[in-house]
């Protein structure tokens, strides 16, 4: 799921911790802005347009960041309004939604600690690559020539 | 400039820049006239730790922004209350880059 992988060039101090600090802005974003899903999406987007002008390192570890987030603002935000169809409508608790809510929690968790782990690695200049995200940030994130 | 000055400018104030700026300050400085030292002197750089306790503690107000001199930031950051609490979050990681961006600025301003 995540692979260390050597960057094309070592980066410098300012960038890892640059880097580092758009995973720990995630993690703080999502603490903040629970149980809104759509608020981490646009924290990571700001940190990013943030960062457009910065190092390719730091580009690329902010897209991953927010690559990361798409699929956790679709699986979250479903759960979201599932759970205030069950509180406001008239719908009843059901095994689907309980099977659903523990598949979420756990790809929450999973995606918290990814991040952390990715965070910490980032942050000693070590190039982290999740899997899908990292080939798509591979992508979109160029070096500048 | 006197190599000796430019390491005491140096040392007095590399937690002002980025450490990777520092190499090429000093290497400007060593080739700046020794009439600018008198100004160079007189800056006034902004502490980057000043400015994390600013955003931790008034950044939904923007004052953060106002002290590092982005004046526009500032305000939009301030009338939309610290972008609805989330801009304010997202400053707390990146000011302390910005306020080091901003003193390189200046000191180019002044020794220009």
């Amino acid at each position: 799921m995540i692979h260390l992988r050597t960057f094309e060039y070592v980066p410098g101090e300012h960038e890892a911790e640059k880097a580092s600090n758009s995973y720990l802005m995630s993690l703080v974003a999502l603490i903040a802005g629970l149980p809104l899903p759509i608020v981490n999406l646009f924290a990571t987007l700001i940190f990013f347009m943030g960062n457009r002008k910065s190092t390719y390192f730091v580009r690329w570890h902010c897209m991953q960041a927010l690559l990361s987030q798409f699929s956790l603002l679709f699986i979250n935000s479903f759960g979201f309004w599932w759970t205030m169809g069950l509180i406001f409508g008239k719908e009843e608790i059901s095994d689907r939604y309980i099977a659903y809510m523990i598949a979420l929690f756990l790809f929450n968790l999973m995606e918290f600690i990814a991040t952390i782990y990715t965070a910490i690695k980032t942050r000693k200049g070590v190039h982290v690559e999740w899997f899908f995200y990292g080939s798509l940030a591979n992508q979109l994130i160029k070096p500048r020539s | 400039m006197e190599s000796s000055k430019v390491d005491m400018f140096i040392m007095s104030n590399n937690k002002y820049f980025e450490s990777h700026q520092v190499a090429g300050i000093r290497e400007q400085l060593l080739g700046m006239d020794e009439s600018k030292w008198p100004i160079l002197q007189t800056q006034q750089f902004k502490d980057p730790t000043t400015s994390l306790i600013v955003s931790l503690f008034a950044g939904n107000l923007g004052i953060d922004r106002f002290m590092i001199g982005d004046t526009g930031l500032g305000i939009g950051k301030l009338l939309t209350c610290g972008g609805f609490g989330l801009w304010a979050i997202i400053d707390w990681f990146m000011i302390m880059g910005a306020t080091r961006e901003r003193n390189f600025e200046k000191l180019q301003l002044a020794i220009a």
